[in-house]
């Protein structure tokens, strides 16, 4: 494992700083699914659950319902992560609990994304001649408008990924959205910041960044003009207990494998 | 009850050329690789592969030359990497790819399964994913005839086969599926044709014993095929783990074009005669 290498200045690597602010964004008592390839997720729910969020509904990619995952896997849905769980909940079942408004927190991610929140995991150029064909949005063009709160995780803040305008519209940014849905949460948490759309243009502001990263640093790597909140601070960085609650679970150091 | 057990060889038959094809369990999870490979020894061509979340078993048969297009949520192999084959022949346009949605794909499977031409689903609307499902007549934007709300009915989504690897059935087609389930009893529900290669084959009586436990009736499925490690290299609750390094070397294999030594050693046994 590459865990030698810290990210970041002041000795937190990046997957914990990442981790614990994804797992800030769960509130005690919410319901929240994570789907595949999703180990930062697992993990940010086993670290909410395990700290502030100890009553919230867990329901894994692999359909068990409150798991107590001890190790993390290449798969997301592998089902040994499904240890010790209370019951079984079909995927197609958490898609319908959205459906009625009653899944609170889901996690996807974006190959790009833009100002709007417009994400795309289908393809790099045309539709119809693809430079780059990628894996596909999953579940991303359901969960987006409807989930009450949607947080996507990009582990390598750049103009590659953020971009002024997606090659394709997988998952939908406000500005694609009927007005219902307007006033869902989506934020996004990258390798430098979190960022969301709290003002009244729904555009993407920076809400913090992480230590030993700026503003400045933020905005030079993103390809669209940033707004940033007018209460922005420093991400909150994980104390030593919430480290320890990550690295006792993914012993295996899979958080590691989007930073490579 | 019927009898329905039968040989793999057999099993594979039932797919003709061209057939719309679905898969049992989700990424490395209960995959019917074993299925999969026989598909690739019999050279079938021009399938039509559809899933919420597939992984190695549509990659392979991608890759062995089965398929013509693809219709899926997501095609990767997680946190292993892309799907190579996919990745290689949907850039070079040799397979038609049709993105899909997770929710969208399963609203089709429980159109078929309850026997209805379309089923409504949320989201969806403000996708560019709804511009190339209607070129394929997958999807249309409908209104709630009492609410008026928006929505997208789901074309049925019917397959012409249904493969599901699972843990025990019985002769006769009756089928106990352990751990997560997916989507198998709605594809089962939704496909013409079921098969089910299974790791071990038990009893009538032991089905009569827990009825709750059985999956599946026999009613159901067309197909029985004792498979002992039929999901391998993927994993089946209670019996196996995934073998994440037999997938790794797939991967590196399959990324230095290399993929022929691979079915010769994994899928032909060294018996290919061509």
């Amino acid at each position: 494992m590459s865990t030698g290498g810290k990210l970041m200045n002041n000795d937190i690597e990046m997957p914990d700083l990442m981790i614990y602010a994804m797992a800030s964004e769960i509130k005690n008592f919410e319901t929240v699914l994570h789907g595949v390839s999703s180990p930062l997720p697992v993990l940010a729910m086993s670290v909410a659950r395990k700290t502030h969020a100890p009553d919230m509904a867990y329901i894994s990619g692999a359909e068990g319902v409150d798991p107590e995952v001890d190790r993390v896997y290449p798969s997301s849905f592998d089902a040994r992560m499904n240890r010790n769980a209370v019951g079984y909940f079909g995927l197609h079942e958490a898609f319908d609990l959205a459906q009625r408004g009653e899944l609170n927190v889901m996690f996807l991610g974006a190959a790009q994304i833009d100002r709007y929140g417009n994400t795309n995991l289908s393809v790099i150029g045309d539709i119809d001649q693809p430079k780059v064909q990628l894996p596909g949005g999953a579940a991303s063009a359901f969960l987006m408008p409807i989930t009450p709160k949607v947080v996507i995780w990009i582990t390598r803040h750049s103009k590659r990924v953020f971009v002024d305008e997606v090659d394709f519209v997988t998952g939908q940014g406000y500005n694609n959205r009927a007005e219902a849905y307007k006033k869902n949460e989506l934020v996004v948490i990258s390798s430098l910041g979190v960022m969301n759309f709290k003002n009244s243009d729904r555009v993407m502001q920076i809400q913090s960044y992480h230590p030993g990263h700026t503003l400045d640093e933020i905005k030079e790597n993103t390809g669209f003009d940033l707004l940033v909140a007018p209460d922005v601070a420093e991400t909150p960085a994980p104390s030593k207990e919430v480290i320890d609650l990550i690295h006792n679970v993914d012993t295996d150091g899979v958080r590691w494998t989007e930073f490579r | 009850m019927k009898k329905v057990l039968t040989s793999l060889d057999e099993a594979a038959r039932l797919v003709r050329d061209g057939d719309l094809v679905t898969t049992g369990g989700a990424t490395f999870h209960r995959a019917p690789m074993e299925f999969v490979r026989e598909l690739v020894r019999q050279g079938k061509k021009n399938l039509s592969l559809v899933d919420r979340e597939p992984a190695m078993d549509f990659d392979l048969l991608i890759g062995a030359g089965c398929v013509a297009k693809i219709r899926a949520g997501m095609l990767a192999f997680e946190g292993l990497g892309l799907a190579p084959n996919f990745r290689k022949k949907s850039e070079a346009r040799e397979i038609i790819t049709k993105e899909g949605a997770c929710q969208p794909i399963i609203a089709g499977f429980r159109a078929a399964a309850m026997g209805l031409p379309s089923l409504p689903v949320k989201g969806m609307l403000g996708s560019d994913l709804l511009d190339i499902s209607e070129e394929i007549g997958g999807y249309k934007q409908v209104e709630d005839p009492f609410t008026g709300e928006k929505m997208i009915a789901v074309r049925a989504i019917q397959p012409d086969l249904a493969v599901i690897h699972v843990q025990k059935a019985d002769e006769y087609g009756n089928v106990r599926i352990e751990g997560p389930v997916y989507e198998d009893v709605i594809k089962a529900k939704a496909a013409k044709t079921v098969v089910v290669t299974a790791e071990e084959l038990i009893p009538n009586s032991e089905f009569r014993k827990m009825p709750e436990a059985t999956t599946l009736p026999h009613f159901i499925v067309d197909a029985v095929v004792e498979a002992p490690k039929g999901a391998y290299p993927c994993s089946c609750f209670n019996y196996y783990d995934v073998d994440y390094d037999h997938i790794k070397e797939y991967l590196r294999v399959a990324a230095k074009g290399q993929l022929k030594g691979y079915l010769d050693k994994y899928v032909y046994w060294g018996k290919t005669d061509e």
